[in-house]
């Protein structure tokens, strides 16, 4: 599949800011299961951006601005060609060891209901994280109808936020997926990404999981589609959760990021 | 180590005078009614002279104290001296290939010698460092390991601290007026330099400079500013190496390379010294609301325009969990048996082992595990009942934040106090610089329990300092 995409993100220093240091996680890399055909990052002051491998493997832009006026806006364009590998990545280069995403971090703390039942389980490890994917879709499915319900009982669901807060549930399916399989002692780690849309769940900046089996490598889990990545996701950065995969971080942080928006198309 | 009898470094069993401390004992003899009360005072008047203070955390605020400082030198022999800087080498390297492996392959723990978990879930522990080719391999360039002596030919290193390990200046300072209140004692005795230490400091910096900064790198030294404790040490650093002292908001990364704010532009910076633990280093990366930082410092130490000294990540291999594991680290990467050893350490988790801590407390020392500086310590031998019962409930409250040791019968040496000359007991702490070569400067510094008896050498529990003198040859 060829899928093209457009993303916006902004962010507005405070007023008065001398110096805005922005680090951008928003340029994927061709690998298993994706080949990037193109893609452009534009930024102010992108042309002098320092441009590094961070400690997980993804590309990063270190972008900084002398005394910014108004908002900072990022837009990534780019088309990439995708294949249905049923999640599964293998053993890329230039990656940690996978040890390292055994670590939990304070998002990816779980409740033990999460996974207990596979603590003792003779399943192999395959089955047992499509269990665990099965497990978190249920959990957290039921709790998202709630509070969904809660926010709109309050009132106070607010219109138009784009694909940042849409993406928020999917970050709450990846961390239960990955809490709950590093629980069990399972390397799993925190994906971000671009979903083309269909019928069912419209085109977003995505979040899912990744998890690691001695015999496959790496195999995608997307706990909140309850599906392996298909050739509909597009892999943008990995890490240990979303905190350090935010794929634009700044100081002085201001309000924060603000999606724009992305689009996705088919392409031909 | 059972035994209780502290070593003497000055005194044999049967009083006669050590061999290194000869020289000492005569000038002492000769030394004229009120001369060492004289030389005292002196001492005093020197180190207000050089300013040299520090701030005691939860004393009154702006309480700013000089450092006791003992008259009477400790000495080392030169062979005594070979012996321990071999051992303390062989710990320094076995410590950053430690280092180099956890933030690459991590062999040492799929051959299962360390457990996991003690690593991957330690707060100590930075992922944001995995892959990083540190210039020379080198992660931990300053090196303060803590070395106490129980016999002639024994030690045991208490800690290796590999963050920001700070006094060297006490040490400097203490050389400094050594040699301007006995010059006399320095015509006798033939001592080995310790003034070159700023000089080493400047080349091991130098020599980790990223690549393409030219013969001639830009050192930063970057305080955390003149509130914290060492801020003499930082400012007194930077001036003796021709560096400069800045501040977070003195430095800039631009176009992924760092820079410091002049009267006469922005100037590159290759290589930042910085006494800002690594929590505070960059708010983009690490605590967002830290304001003594540079922002983007960290990416551009990642992209390799910047050498950070010491490396974040350190503070893993001097976690007093993976203490215990340090004869186990020197074997795995150097394939040689520990030549100094470690103090036997016991955890609390068990019930069993509680138990037995409990019955024996006033034999032991607990420490907090992210203890330091004397903080949170219990001397069971020292110890008030009132004081032990404290400790227990707090070990029962939170038996993973503590370790248990055994007291050590620390080694005394000759120090001059009201009732005059008695013995009192010593740590060490020498420094270590790691780049292109280990220089290892000669001695360290002594701290000194001034009271009698007491083991807590901390200058922020009533410590002292001397001057150390390695004799050569």
């Amino acid at each position: 599949m060829r899928i093209a995409i457009r993303h916006q993100l902004s962010f507005t220093p405070p007023p008065g800011t001398q110096h805005a240091v922005m680090q951008l996680l928003l340029t994927p890399q061709t690998g298993p299961s994706q080949t990037i055909e193109s893609w452009s990052v534009e930024a102010p002051g992108i042309g002098n951006a320092g441009r590094f491998n961070d400690a997980f493997g993804n590309m990063a832009h270190l972008v900084n601005q002398t005394r910014p006026d108004g908002p900072l806006t990022v837009t990534v364009k780019g088309v990439v060609a995708t294949v249905d590998r049923h999640g599964v990545l293998g053993r890329p280069g230039g990656e940690p060891v996978p040890a390292i995403y055994k670590r939990v971090t304070p998002l990816t703390k779980v409740p033990a209901g999460l996974y207990s039942k596979f603590r003792n389980s003779k399943e192999s490890r395959l089955d047992i994280l499509h269990g665990l994917m099965a497990r978190v879709s249920e959990a957290l499915g039921a709790a998202e109808d709630e509070s969904q319900t809660q926010m709109q009982a309050d009132g106070k669901q607010s219109q138009g936020q784009g694909a940042v807060k849409a993406a928020a549930p999917a970050a709450d399916y990846a961390h239960g997926f990955i809490g709950a399989a590093r629980a069990l002692g399972i390397p799993a780690r925190y994906v971000t990404g671009y979903l083309a849309g269909d019928a069912e769940s419209p085109a977003a900046f995505h979040a899912w999981a990744e998890a690691f089996d001695d015999g496959l490598g790496w195999i995608g889990f997307d706990p909140m589609l309850l599906l392996c990545p298909t050739d509909r996701h597009v892999r943008l950065a990995a890490g240990l959760d979303a905190l350090g995969t935010q794929p634009l971080r700044a100081v002085p942080a201001g309000d924060g990021t603000r999606d724009m928006g992305v689009t996705i198309e088919l392409a031909p | 180590m059972g035994d209780t009898t502290p070593f003497d470094e000055m005194h044999n069993a049967d009083g006669s005078v050590r061999e290194p401390y000869r020289a000492l004992a005569q000038w002492l003899d000769e030394q004229p009614d009120k001369a060492l009360t004289l030389m005292q005072s002196d001492a005093e008047a020197i180190f207000r002279k050089l300013g040299i203070t520090f701030a005691v955390y939860g004393s009154d605020e702006g309480t700013e104290k000089v450092i006791p400082f003992d008259v009477i030198p400790r000495i080392i022999a030169a062979q005594e001296w070979r012996r321990l800087s071999k051992g303390i080498e062989q710990r320094v390297k076995a410590l950053n290939a430690f280092l180099y492996d956890i933030y690459h392959r991590q062999e040492i723990l799929k051959a299962g010698r360390i457990p996991e978990k003690l690593i991957l879930q330690n707060s100590a522990f930075c992922p944001e460092m995995m892959g990083l080719e540190p210039a020379k391999g080198v992660y931990a360039h300053i090196i303060g390991v803590d070395i106490v002596r129980v016999g002639p030919d024994e030690y045991y290193v208490l800690e290796d601290n590999l963050r920001t390990p700070s006094g060297v200046s006490y040490m400097l300072e203490d050389r400094e007026a050594m040699m301007q209140l006995a010059p006399d004692l320095f015509q006798r005795c033939k001592v080995a330099p310790v003034e070159n230490y700023p000089e080493n400091l400047r080349r091991t910096l130098d020599s980790v400079a990223p690549a393409g900064a030219g013969s001639s790198p830009n050192i930063a030294v970057l305080t955390p500013g003149i509130y914290n404790s060492a801020y003499f040490e930082h400012s007194f650093l930077a001036d003796q190496m021709g560096a400069q002292l800045c501040e977070g908001p003195d430095l800039f990364v631009d176009g992924g390379k760092v820079y410091m704010r002049t009267t006469t532009g922005p100037e590159r910076v290759d290589v930042i010294y910085r006494r800002i633990d690594d929590d505070y280093l960059d708010p983009l990366t690490f605590r967002p609301d830290s304001m003594l930082g540079v922002p983007g410092l960290f990416d551009a130490y990642r992209a390799g325009n910047v050498t950070l000294v010491n490396a974040p990540g350190t503070g893993i291999a001097d976690d007093k969990a993976v203490y215990t594991y340090v004869p186990e680290i020197i074997e795995f990467y150097l394939g040689e048996k520990a030549l100094l050893n470690n103090v036997p350490t016991y955890n609390c988790t068990d019930s069993d082992k509680r138990a037995w801590v409990f019955d024996n407390i006033q034999d032991l020392v607990v420490k907090e595990v992210h203890g330091s500086g004397g903080y949170g310590m219990l001397i069971g031998p020292t110890s008030s009942k009132a004081q032990r019962e404290e400790f227990k409930k707090k070990i029962e409250a939170r038996p993973d934040n503590y370790i248990v040791q055994p007291t050590l019968a620390l080694s005394t040496c000759p120090t001059f106090v009201n009732a005059g000359i008695a013995p009192r007991h010593v740590d060490l702490r020498p420094y270590v610089l790691i780049g292109d070569e280990v220089r290892i400067t000669p001695g360290g510094l002594t701290r000194v329990a001034l009271k009698k008896g007491s083991l807590v050498v901390n200058s922020s529990q009533g410590g002292g300092t001397k001057d150390t003198w390695v004799l050569e040859d």
